[in-house]
């Protein structure tokens, strides 16, 4: 059965769409990300409009991450205060954000940004996560995990406006979380992500908070950063396509929950290491693409 | 007196012309299976037939040209810059029909010398579409470029909207003839011209022509006004949407 999708104005195969949303929300669940970063490109592969695929994705990581950031609450992993901080900066950045994505749609330039911003960003978060899964698995199987220093102290922390970040047993300035939200808001707002894979590791390498919140706390403020990214392009592009955030939330919210429960069949450094080379392979995928002569230089978009 | 000499006069030629018009152009009619198509929920493209009556003989040939609403056309070139591709410059077709499609009842070339199918516009390398970039201004016709204008039509024929290929018209007994029109999934809403010729020793003999009116339906129309005309509002839905599905999501699945 074909489903008309009103904003993007193809029609596809509910099968597909179904089986997109519960494909990446499997992973999602199984690894504990958003999935956006495979969603949006795979939405453009199967022929959605980028500006659309962007737009829609943002709806729908609103409603996964309300889903997965329940769970954390119940655990009480979650640093609201943080979250706060990091979403004032994301929603500033967002905004930004959805901005150049117009100026740059406008000017032709904005699967070129999109696809340098994936290749860049995947290539360094995957090669990073990688070599650190590796590192683990290697060290688990001679001695065991080794202690490390709980904060380590640097320029950072002589920043002004200190705050005092109970949950994550933190003080320091607010400016730190405020300018690590506007950037990865900026990122979300343009590459059609949540930015979890980006802001995980800036929380517990630039913040040093502790891994027990970072994930609840992440979701937290990605809820707040992608409906400003969905409120924002709903009103200067129209391109939110609610017909196909719809389906994709009902696939994906089935999909986690069978990759929340599989995840408990591996170990964290083996979950990571293979989240590691699923970032890569996009990122490779990516990078080919744009470094190969394209089957036709000419390209054509409808303007309406 | 000399009025009413005019009004006989005038009369008597108004019946002499009716007696002799039919019998050297009799007008041709058409009409379509369905003269409006409503892009619904479950909307995939669709078939409508397009059938009429000519006064003809045999040997006679039909040439259909459907063409959609007017668009402007973004036509973006690639070049290599520091091992990367990307988009150099843009050039804007202006109005030009979103949707292109040709039906005939012989391939084109029999029909009619290249010379008729340019005059006609026959053809997606005949049509006068122009080119305006903002740097520097230039405002060229399509056939000044072979190059643009050929990269275009192969990149709309990609589309599946100017398909290369001629479509089949049968015609019975140079009387009745008929053509299926196959509207691709990804038309645009909007008024579509049907252009009807006919061809006899490769000149039109007779014109009509018929409209298809395209138009959204439904849950689409419901979804692509309420985006339209009401975006805030429509941004903040979605929005709670997708928070109360995610929400009961979680309900739902913690009981498990």
């Amino acid at each position: 059965m074909y489903v008309y999708l009103p904003i993007a104005e193809i029609s596809m195969h509910i099968g597909i769409i179904l089986g997109l949303g519960g494909g990446v929300g499997f992973l999602s669940g199984l690894f504990g990300v958003g999935g956006g970063f495979l969603m949006t490109p795979l939405l453009i592969f199967f022929g959605i409009p980028p500006a659309v695929a962007v737009a829609t994705e943002a709806n729908q990581i609103v409603g996964s991450s309300v889903s997965g950031v329940l769970a954390h609450m119940r655990r009480a992993n979650v640093d609201f205060k943080m979250g706060g901080v990091l979403l004032v900066g994301g929603v500033l950045g967002s905004s930004s954000g959805v901005i150049l994505f117009k100026f740059l749609r406008d000017t032709g330039q904005i699967d070129l940004v999109i696809k340098l911003s994936y290749v860049l960003f995947l290539g360094i978060i995957g090669a990073l996560m990688l070599q650190e899964s590796i590192r683990t698995i290697l060290r688990s199987n001679r001695h065991g995990p080794k202690r490390g220093k709980l904060h380590q102290h640097n320029w950072l922390h002589g920043l002004p406006f200190k705050m005092r970040f109970r949950r994550s047993k933190l003080y320091i300035s607010a400016l730190l979380p405020l300018t690590i939200g506007a950037f990865v808001g900026l990122l979300a707002a343009i590459m059609g992500v949540g930015g979890g894979f980006i802001m995980v590791p800036a929380m517990i390498y630039l913040l040093g908070m502790p891994t027990s919140v970072v994930v609840g706390t992440s979701l937290f403020q990605i809820i707040f950063v992608t409906a400003n990214v969905t409120i924002l392009q709903s009103v200067q592009t129209q391109t939110v396509d609610f017909m196909l955030a719809g389906l994709l939330l009902f696939g994906g919210v089935i999909g986690a929950q069978f990759g929340t429960r599989a995840s408990i069949l591996l170990r964290g450094e083996q979950l990571r290491g293979l989240l590691a080379l699923m970032v890569l392979a996009v990122c490779i995928k990516l990078g080919y693409d744009l470094s190969i002569h394209p089957a036709d230089i000419f390209s054509v978009e409808l303007l309406k | 007196m000399i009025c009413e000499l005019r009004l006989k006069l005038i009369l008597a030629t108004f019946w002499l012309l009716l007696l002799v018009i039919p019998a050297q152009a009799a007008k041709m009619v058409a009409d379509l299976s369905q003269s409006t198509v409503s892009i619904t929920g479950r909307f995939h493209g669709t078939d409508l037939l397009l059938f009429g009556a000519l006064s003809g003989r045999d040997g006679d040939d039909i040439i259909v040209i459907i063409s959609g609403p007017p668009i402007d056309i973004a036509q973006r070139r690639k070049a290599n810059l520091a091992g990367i591709w990307i988009n150099v410059d843009t050039n804007i077709w202006k109005n030009a029909p979103s949707l292109y499609q040709i039906l005939a009842s012989r391939p084109l070339s029999r029909i009619a010398s290249s010379e008729t199918l340019t005059q006609l516009k026959i053809g997606t390398s005949n049509l006068e579409l122009r080119i305006t970039s903002e740097k520097p201004e230039i405002n060229i016709p399509m056939s000044s470029d072979k190059k643009l204008s050929s990269s275009l039509a192969r990149n709309m024929a990609a589309t599946g909207l100017w398909p290369t290929q001629v479509g089949n018209v049968s015609i019975k007994n140079g009387a009745l003839f008929r053509a299926s029109v196959n509207l691709p999934a990804n038309i645009l809403s909007g008024t579509y011209d049907v252009r009807i010729l006919q061809f006899r020793d490769g000149i039109v003999l007779d014109e009509t022509s018929a409209n298809i009116y395209v138009q959204k339906a439904g849950i689409s129309a419901l979804i692509y006004d309420f985006a339209h005309s009401y975006s805030l509002l429509y941004g903040l839905f979605a929005v709670a949407f997708a928070v109360a599905s995610g929400w009961i999501a979680a309900v739902a699945f913690k009981r498990n």
